[in-house]
């Protein structure tokens, strides 16, 4: 037993290495998933995008319709994705499966199109938004909250015990 | 299990007992020959056609040899035993014993008034020898692939890893088949958990015969259900094999079957070749995205088309002219199913059609029915392509089953856009995200390194690194030691 203790998978990962993952988790979401939103609204399957929520709500000048911006507002959708990594490292890295991730995205999506639309005066309220938008941005948000979420907990799950089977 | 019946020191007992239980006489491929040595009967049982007759021929020179050589009536086993000049050997002291061991080509020498009976291993499988396998074929690199043979594929591993921490244990699953089920593994890198799971399963299976040898092993291992997804991952290189065992995985190989499985297994084993890693990194990196993009388009281009084409509002200024020209005489979403079901008809064809027909074959399907429906006004003209686009994507799939159910799953995102528009595709894809990551193979979660994430794994599988760079085993198969030099 004292010989196996030295190996690897034995150990118990460190705090900081537990951190990085969820910050490289919660960077990587953002930039994968706010692009699968901006290609759903180049397709027009959305009304919305992460550029009209992290630029267009505030500027409007006319470049705010370049590609430049859409890159802007993705590296700042990945950037605040990192903030939402921790608060689900906080408070639901102990939870087990698939549902809780995706409850967690229908809770982003639903503080995001209900609670914080205010703040953005360039979308329309979810009454006026078409039902292809909705539930594309639905979708797109159960899949980043399971992204983030699922990776999370697994990550952890794995990291406590020492092997898995 | 019949009861354990030893064997008699009346050697009239034991032939009477193995004629009724063998048949003999009945059988015409179990033989039976007896000699008179040093004045007492000594009797051979052997299967025809698994036996090699000259090592035979050889043994029965020496042992006739003994009625001009030795005088002593009395140690006739002992004498029988040095004589009989093989390396495998053994003493048998239960009828049952021997009879597993008759049926798997060994020959069984029973002697006057000895209460065991010797069996000498002059196994010759019919067989081939090694050949490159069709389905995994590089452009350079080692040809040779696993057979049918159990000993010569762990010979073929053992070429390759000469570690003595390898190791090969042997199990016998199936009351009547007794097949010999082989699982590899490492001993100091693959995960004792694995290890363990895969041995109790494979002890607990309980069946008459395993004619389909690796299959139905797979299907008592991975729980599989109606998920269309394989679940593990299939190869008949022993290079590719070789390479699992260094990286900590568990290999099981079923005699009679060319194929090793390899365990755990994660959605994207499924998508990488033997011929990435044979070219230079940047071109292997190039094949995997070309790979990727075919495989991607092979699920989704389809189903993404349709959409476009049912609303073309869609479609931004710069892809206006995607979508039919002319409005056809049939709904586009009949047009892709029937010309999706076309191919698929045409690929089972031509499995079964012999090489110069298929030829022929592939003339008349590629010229008279593409070109001519589109005259008819059957099919339009992009459906043909899109179609073929996304058929030759599942051809470039490495993994034959995983094209299937990839197939599976185009037909129903196809349905379901058809039927729901944007959401459907929408929802649809979103299900096959959540369907997969919910998947689990041996307690691996099979979306993983996507989801759940883990960044060096996934760069490891979107770009190919050169081998001194990669440094460590991939941790989801949780890996004894980590660092690959070790």
């Amino acid at each position: 037993m004292g010989a196996k203790k030295q190996l690897e998978q034995n150990k118990r990962e460190k705090p900081a290495s537990m951190l990085s993952r969820t910050l490289s988790t919660g960077f990587f979401g953002g930039i994968f998933w706010s692009f699968i939103a901006w290609i759903a609204s180049y397709f027009h399957f959305t009304t919305v995008s992460p550029t009209t929520f992290i630029i267009r709500s505030w500027l409007d000048a006319d470049w705010t319709n370049s590609w430049l911006a859409d890159v802007l507002s993705i590296l700042a959708v990945s950037v605040i994705s990192l903030l939402v990594a921790m608060v689900y490292y906080v408070l639901l890295r102990k939870t087990r499966g698939l549902l809780p991730s995706i409850l967690f995205g229908l809770a982003l999506w639903g503080g995001l199109f209900y609670l914080l639309l205010p703040i953005f005066p360039n979308v329309k309220p979810l009454t006026q938004l078409d039902s292809d938008t909705i539930v594309t941005t639905i979708c797109i948000f159960i899949l980043y909250g399971l992204f983030i979420g699922y990776s999370i907990s697994y990550e952890y799950l794995d990291s406590i015990s020492k092997k898995n089977i | 299990m019949s009861k354990k019946i030893p064997i008699a020191k009346d050697i009239n007992e034991n032939q009477s007992h193995l004629t009724k239980k063998l048949g003999i006489g009945t059988s015409f491929d179990i033989g039976f020959r007896e000699i008179i040595l040093l004045d007492q009967k000594v009797q051979f049982y052997y299967v025809t056609g698994l036996c090699d007759t000259s090592i035979v021929v050889e043994l029965l020179k020496k042992l006739t040899a003994i009625n001009d050589d030795e005088p002593n009536k009395d140690k006739l086993p002992s004498i029988i035993e040095n004589r009989l000049v093989h390396q495998q050997v053994e003493r048998k002291y239960e009828l049952n014993e021997v009879i597993t061991q008759l049926l798997s080509g060994l020959i069984a020498v029973f002697v006057e008034n000895c209460d065991y009976a010797f069996t000498v291993d002059v196994r010759n499988y019919p067989g081939r020898g090694p050949e490159e396998p069709d389905t995994e074929k590089v452009v350079r690199g080692s040809r040779d692939g696993y057979t049918e043979n159990i000993i010569e594929n762990t010979g073929l591993t053992r070429r390759r890893v000469r570690d003595e921490r390898l190791r090969n244990q042997i199990f016998q699953v199936g009351e009547r088949s007794k097949t010999d089920i082989c699982i590899s593994y490492i001993k100091d890198i693959a995960d004792d958990g694995l290890v363990n799971t895969i041995i109790k399963e494979i002890k607990s299976i309980d069946i008459d015969g395993l004619a389909m040898a690796d299959k139905t092993i797979e299907e008592y291992l991975v729980k599989q259900g109606a998920n269309p997804f394989p679940l593990v991952r299939y190869t008949e290189r022993p290079d590719v094999a070789a390479n699992h065992l260094f990286e900590g995985h568990v290999l099981i190989m079923a005699d009679t079957s060319p194929s090793m499985i390899i365990t755990p297994t994660t959605y994207f084993h499924h998508v990488q070749h033997a011929e990435e890693y044979r070219q230079s990194p940047a071109v292997g990196s190039f094949i995997k995205w070309i790979r990727f993009i075919g495989i991607f388009a092979s699920v989704f281009l389809l189903p993404f088309w349709l959409v476009l084409t049912m609303e073309p509002s869609l479609l931004p200024e710069a892809l206006h002219f995607i979508g039919p020209n002319e409005v056809g005489n049939i709904p586009i979403v009949i047009q892709i199913i029937f010309a999706d079901i076309g191919i698929e008809l045409l690929r089972m064809a031509a499995i079964h059609t012999p090489t110069p027909l298929s030829t022929a074959m592939g003339l008349i399907a590629a010229v008279l029915i593409g070109q001519i429906a589109i005259d008819v006004g059957l099919f339009s003209a992009e459906v043909i392509l899109y179609v073929a686009i996304s058929a030759i994507g599942s051809y470039a799939t490495p993994s034959y089953e995983l094209s299937i159910a990839n197939k599976i799953n185009r037909v129903l995102l196809i349905i379901i856009t058809a039927l729901f528009g944007v959401k459907g595709l929408v929802i649809g894809f979103t299900l096959y995200v959540l369907h997969l990551t919910n998947t689990k193979s041996l307690n691996t979660p099979y979306l993983w390194p996507f989801i759940p994430f883990n960044g060096n794994a996934l760069i490891q599988i979107l770009f190919r690194f050169s081998v001194p760079m990669t440094k460590k085993r991939p941790s989801i198969v949780h890996p004894k030691n980590n660092y690959k030099q070790r």
